[in-house]
């Protein structure tokens, strides 16, 4: 057989950015990744793309990758050997572990890594180190989202699926910029749109979705739960609630009741700036819809109350009976490759992988005949707390698996001040970032195209990441990484020669992913729960009984956000993406053709308040919070309600999280990315 | 195309390669797949690609302007069946040379371009304005576009498509649209690639009707030359004198 002389190859694998999922082929010519094709049989992208993913190559053999173990030697980073590198964390890991305790130390797991590394990390945190301080950036995106629809139905996951979309009649998007932030669900929904199905957007933001709803109402920021009940209050006043879905599979439904029927139409429309009459169509329209989906992302969850949301939320689906069908239920939109898997795979302080809780006797004795040592009870410390206990000088390390702390997390300032108290900082990433400026030892990271493994996308969905191409110079696959350190911790149990034995290891441990393993996924598209080998996986969740049985009315109530406008900061400030960029940019900013779209950070300032000012498009413009200023551009607009000022956080040069707040959601931790007063001046 | 891992997806081998299991009928667009590759293809060898008639046109709009050595490239003539020539209301879907699948005729008419020519320009206006408003910039249409190979895409200069805006406006579509006219060979990627439903390839189809009408040129023909590249040689000015100099 005669060789291929030019080793051309097209690797099918599992996009990088968003939690959609999209699956695609890498184009490989020796060794070099040269374009993107789109998958036409892939059942979530059907052989369609957004520009970040026809770009997902762009990044990955860039000049800055980093290629060698870095560690810090009288301030500056310098070349050292893998061997040095891991003995010297090891080392580190054992010296604060023995002075100060196994609490000390918090572990970062990784939204952007694969589910078989978030495994390891978590495994690494709980049975080599001895604590429970593992967490990532969940934290900050969907962590209400876990704890809320926990409470409500028992699972803290899209309850239906992404092609469902095209078939709904009604849909409901709220705080969610779907067609920049999720191109490819939106795409689905706009399938549904071209077949005649009604869509109300609730946005504080004018979003490309919301131009093409039927129903656009603009709720001031902080408001949401005060326009959800009003809305449910309108479902029972117009005896439009499914009365056998609420009396056969849900409980405390009375008390939600006596709760929502002070939210009148005028107050609501106090509260929210939302007409009552608009908001009474949106109520009508859903209750009547056979097909009615909800579908919601950070403009819900990320606020001090984000739990609360999210159960008035779960409180509409259940009022209407819109769950446990096709094309029907509730739908957090997850915004990471893997951000889904990275919960499912344990990365969290106090669950287990599957969502089994640290404080389960039951549970942690199965862990620990699994794992063979003995795993502290006590939950770890949020990825939040852990930044507030650094700056307090409790906790003394961290180790982070690609994260960008400095970047993504709220009030910079405080991070960074925390980050510098810490004795060791340890930093894995695939590229220099903010957060590595302040790190002692940077281990290189390979990326999604250079390992196997597998990313869980925000509809269950487990999909395999197929290695494209080695990593540069030196850089190894995080799960190599993990294994390397654990060994050096004496570990037993991290003899692992592939990701798909870690997979098996995990799959036996975790009934949801029970009958998942990668000879499987290879050839079908499995959704969890996947409990064992036979079963096909689950497609919609809550059919017959909610997960915990009968679904539960939370009755929640309107409060203020943390931070209200005041003299000195008259503006409500709001955080979220646009189209081209992704989080810390960190990827989409070496990717020429998504930087040339979107190469400066703006703030979209309302225009009359723009007038005002007498600020002008294309103005310089400094906006203040409480904590910092940053200057940057003004992007004047009529596509955001007056009093409100949107700022993208992905610009390291103007970043947002200078400004924003950092007061957490008491049950889910989550800060309040989306509300904070703020100033605008122009210069 | 390979069927493997469950999908299916476009696959190179080089010969005496086994091929696995080999389908023909999931569209890929080859031409554009192997217009990525070419520049890399620097050992002279040649390259057989399975083309449909939209892409046998495709390769002769390259041979044309020497983009691809004629020599090169082999074609191995694939005929669309029925279901595709549906999707695509082909009128054109039989390649010079069969040499895989039955050949089946092609259709006279594209539904949606008969319904917009019967409406007035208001309504048409409206339906595009629609459309259009659909576009989430994924410059989808141009990066599977057989024949969409300039160098600098003018589609990505801010001249006419400011930076960041979504959806990017109307211009965007325009320019593309009368950008192809000389060059579209109607193999509809533009539309099966569209996240967003616009009906591309009725677009296409519409522009390509005009163009036929007032030039009588159609694009994939190697030997015709676009009308759109004229020289002023050998034509008299019927003296004309300008005055104003």
């Amino acid at each position: 057989m005669e060789m291929n002389a030019m080793n051309v190859k097209h690797v099918l694998t599992t996009c990088p950015y968003c939690g959609t999922g999209c699956n695609f082929y890498l184009q490989v010519v020796e060794d070099k990744l040269i374009s993107v094709v789109p998958c036409k049989t892939d059942e979530i992208s059907r052989g369609q793309l957004c520009i970040k993913g026809y770009n997902a190559h762009a990044f990955v053999q860039h000049p800055d990758r980093l290629k060698t173990p870095l560690a810090r030697e009288h301030g500056e980073l310098r070349q050292i050997s893998w061997e040095d590198a891991l003995d010297r964390l090891a080392k580190e890991i054992r010296r604060i572990k023995e002075k100060y305790g196994p609490d000390s130390i918090a572990f970062l797991a990784s939204a952007k890594c694969t589910n078989e590394e978030n495994y390891l990390f978590q495994k690494l945190a709980r049975a080599v180190v001895h604590t429970n301080n593992v967490d990532h950036c969940a934290r900050l995106c969907h962590a209400s989202t876990v704890t809320g629809l926990l409470y409500s139905f028992g699972s803290g996951a899209m309850t239906n699926t992404i092609p469902e979309f095209g078939d709904a009649d009604f849909i409901l998007i709220t705080g969610s910029n779907t067609l920049e932030a999720h191109p490819i669900i939106g795409s689905h929904m706009l399938r549904a749109l071209d077949k005649g199905a009604k869509i109300v957007v609730v946005d504080p933001r004018d979003t490309p979705l919301s131009r093409l709803a039927h129903i656009r109402l603009s709720q001031k920021p902080g408001s949401d739960i005060a326009w959800i009940n009003g809305m449910i209050k309108v479902i029972i006043d117009e005896g439009l609630v499914n009365e056998e879905f609420v009396r056969t599979r849900t409980s405390e439904f009375d008390k939600l009741k006596e709760v929502v029927m002070g939210y009148t139409l005028e107050m609501v429309e106090s509260i929210a700036g939302v007409k009552g009459k608009d908001l009474s169509k949106a109520a009508r329209l859903y209750a009547k819809a056979d097909r009615a989906m909800v579908a919601y992302a950070m403009g819900v969850t990320q606020h001090s109350n984000g739990t609360d949301i999210v159960m008035a939320l779960a409180n509409l689906a259940m009022v209407t009976g819109h769950l446990g069908k096709e094309s029907t239920g509730l739908n957090p939109l997850r915004g990471q490759c893997n951000v889904q898997g990275s919960c499912d795979s344990g990365g969290l302080p106090n669950l287990f992988p599957g969502y089994q809780r640290v404080d389960d006797e039951q549970v942690r004795a199965k862990f620990e005949q699994a794992w063979g040592v003995e795993l502290p009870e006590k939950p770890g410390l949020t990825l939040t707390c852990a930044i507030k206990e650094a700056a307090l000088g409790k906790l003394k390390a961290m180790i982070v698996f690609g994260e960008n702390v400095m970047l993504s997390d709220p009030d910079l300032t405080h991070v960074e001040e925390a980050l510098k108290e810490l004795e060791l900082l340890a930093v894995v990433d695939i590229f220099p970032t903010e957060t590595t400026k302040l790190a002692h030892i940077v281990l290189p990271a390979a990326c999604y195209a250079e390992k196997d493994g597998t990313f869980t996308n925000t509809d269950r969905a487990v999909r395999l990441l197929r290695k494209a191409v080695d990593p540069p110079g030196e850089a190894m696959p995080d799960w190599k990484i993990a294994c390397e350190l654990a060994k050096r911790l004496g570990a037993k149990g991290f003899d692992f020669s592939s990701p798909a034995e870690i997979m098996d290891e995990m799959a036996k441990v975790t009934p949801i992913y029970g009958g998942i393993d990668h000879g499987r996924i290879d050839r079908e598209l499995i959704r969890w729960p996947c409990p064992t080998k036979e079963h096909k996986g689950t497609r919609i969740l809550h059919a017959q009984k909610f997960t915990k049985g009968l679904g539960t009315f939370a009755p929640v109530h309107h409060s203020p956000p943390a931070e209200s406008p005041s003299e000195e900061y008259p503006f409500i400030l709001t955080t979220g993406r646009n189209l081209f960029q992704y989080h810390t940019g960190t990827m989409t900013r070496r990717s020429p053709k998504l930087e040339r779209e979107a190469p400066e950070p703006y703030a979209e300032v309302n225009n009359g308040d723009a007038k005002r000012l007498g600020i002008s498009e294309g103005d310089r413009i400094m906006v203040s919070s409480k904590r910092g200023s940053i200057t940057l551009l003004a992007r004047v607009t009529e596509r955001i309600i007056p009093g409100s000022v949107f700022i993208p956080f992905h610009y390291a040069e103007a970043a947002a999280n200078r400004l924003t707040n950092a007061a957490l959601d008491p049950v889910s931790k989550i800060p309040e990315l989306k509300v904070c007063a703020a100033r605008i001046q122009k210069g | 195309m390979r069927e493997e891992h469950g999908n299916v997806g476009p696959v190179m081998i080089s010969k005496g390669e086994d091929p696995g299991d080999v389908r023909t009928d999931v569209p890929y667009q080859l031409i554009t797949i192997l217009s990525n590759l070419y520049p890399w293809m620097t050992d002279g060898k040649k390259i057989a690609v399975v083309t449909r008639k939209c892409d046998e046109k495709a390769l002769a709009e390259f041979f044309k302007r020497g983009y691809f050595a004629r020599d090169r490239v082999i074609q191995i003539g694939l005929a669309c069946n029925r279901e595709q020539i549906r999707q695509c209301r082909c009128s054109d879907p039989v390649p010079s040379v069969v040499d895989i699948g039955e050949p089946h005729g092609g259709l006279d008419t594209d539904a949606l371009s008969e319904k917009l020519m019967a409406m007035s320009s208001e309504e048409r206006l409206r339906f595009w304005e629609y459309q259009f408003r659909k576009c989430n910039k994924c410059f989808a249409c141009t990066t599977n576009c057989p024949v969409c190979f300039c160098d600098e895409c003018v589609l990505e200069e801010r001249t006419f498509v400011p930076e960041r805006g979504v959806p990017p406006g109307m211009s965007f579509h325009m320019i593309r649209a009368y950008h192809l006219s000389d060059k579209c060979i109607e193999c509809g990627e533009c539309e099966r690639s569209c996240p967003a439903g616009i009906p591309l390839l009725t677009l296409r189809k519409l522009v390509a009707r005009d163009f036929k009408e007032m030039y009588g040129f159609s694009p994939g023909d190697e030997k015709t030359v676009s009308p759109l590249l004229t020289t002023l040689e050998g034509e008299s000015l019927d003296g004309d004198e300008c005055d104003e100099c």
